[in-house]
């Protein structure tokens, strides 16, 4: 290989957290500023806003365990590897994956949000509960990928 | 080479995952964010509105199914092939027509089933089923793609 292995498994961290920050700023602004304008419509939702505004903000947390496990337990074991260069390769791929799926999921839970937001008002803050359970949804797009990449580089024999 | 073909499979069963995800968080917030709008309007409708809104995650599955099928029984066929860094190289084309099937059939499907919440308060629920069999229907592309992945990769002789 061109470029060192380990290289490679540190650009797949990277990538991954880079999707998840990405992801969470996307969504926290889709549901900030559909908060910013309930918020001078209506000045008393205040914590049910900034509750549902917070929630894309997990995915960042994610992506930074996925980076953490890559570059404590993965990288240690690529050398041992019979391919050292397929290994790197491989995380490289598994971090584009889990960047994927916390790009779009936390982009998307912000939309979801946006629109309990501003549901809040007129409800008088009671679209909170059935709002935070659909974000939950999306929320479990973002645990699978999570999930999902531990698995994949178990299987791979890197974890 | 540069790259070893055992790699270049996990890259492709990583990006037909990753699509899984990209394309259920997509759908999921599509229709999340109309059943939070239509959820304000009529809190009656939870349990119709859940049903509708969970369907775009099934593309995720399939996702993980190509994913596990490449990492145990692709990849070691890889190896016997008369033209291994080929071969691999054409896992990585099955797995972007995963991919794109399991992402575009996901974030649609999710359009469907935003257009049957934004009218179950009007029908008093009744629109559930039309709904769910006209949802069925994109949910059949994503099946495709899986048999299709399936099918190509036991056409190449690597399953």
């Amino acid at each position: 290989m061109l470029i060192d292995p380990s290289a490679l498994a540190a650009l797949g961290g990277g990538i991954a957290l880079a999707g998840g920050l990405a992801g969470s700023s996307l969504g926290i602004a889709i549901s900030g500023s559909a908060g910013a304008a309930m918020l001078s419509q209506d000045p008393r939702q205040l914590r049910n806003v900034i509750i549902l505004a917070a929630l894309p903000m997990s995915r960042a947390f994610y992506a930074f365990i996925l980076l953490i496990l890559i570059i404590t337990t993965a990288i240690p074991k690529i050398l041992v590897l019979a391919d050292p260069g397929g290994s790197g390769f491989s995380i490289l791929a598994i971090g584009i994956m889990a960047a994927l799926s916390f790009g779009a999921s936390g982009a998307c839970q912000g939309s979801v949000c946006a629109a309990g937001i501003a549901g809040l008002s007129k409800t008088k803050g009671k679209v909170l509960t059935n709002a935070i359970m659909l974000a939950v949804f999306v929320e479990l797009l973002a645990v699978l990928g999570l999930v999902f990449s531990i698995m994949a580089l178990s299987m791979l024999g890197l974890m | 080479m540069l790259v070893s073909p055992e790699s270049l499979a996990v890259l492709g069963g990583a990006l037909a995952l990753g699509g899984g995800l990209a394309g259920s968080s997509i759908g999921l917030g599509w229709a999340g964010s109309s059943a939070a709008a239509t959820l304000a309007e009529e809190p009656g409708q939870l349990r119709n509105a859940i049903v509708l809104v969970s369907l775009p995650m099934t593309q995720t599955f399939y996702g993980l199914i190509i994913l596990i099928l490449i990492l145990t029984t692709v990849i070691p066929n890889i190896s016997a092939m008369p033209d291994p860094g080929g071969s691999g190289f054409a896992v990585l084309a099955c797995g972007i027509i995963a991919a794109s099937a399991e992402c575009v059939s996901a974030a649609y499907q999710g359009a469907v089933c935003a257009s049957g919440i934004s009218l179950l308060p009007k029908t008093k629920g009744q629109i559930l089923t039309n709904s769910l069999m006209l949802a069925v229907f994109v949910e059949l592309l994503g099946v495709l793609g899986l048999v299709f992945t399936i099918m190509a990769l036991s056409m190449l002789g690597l399953f």
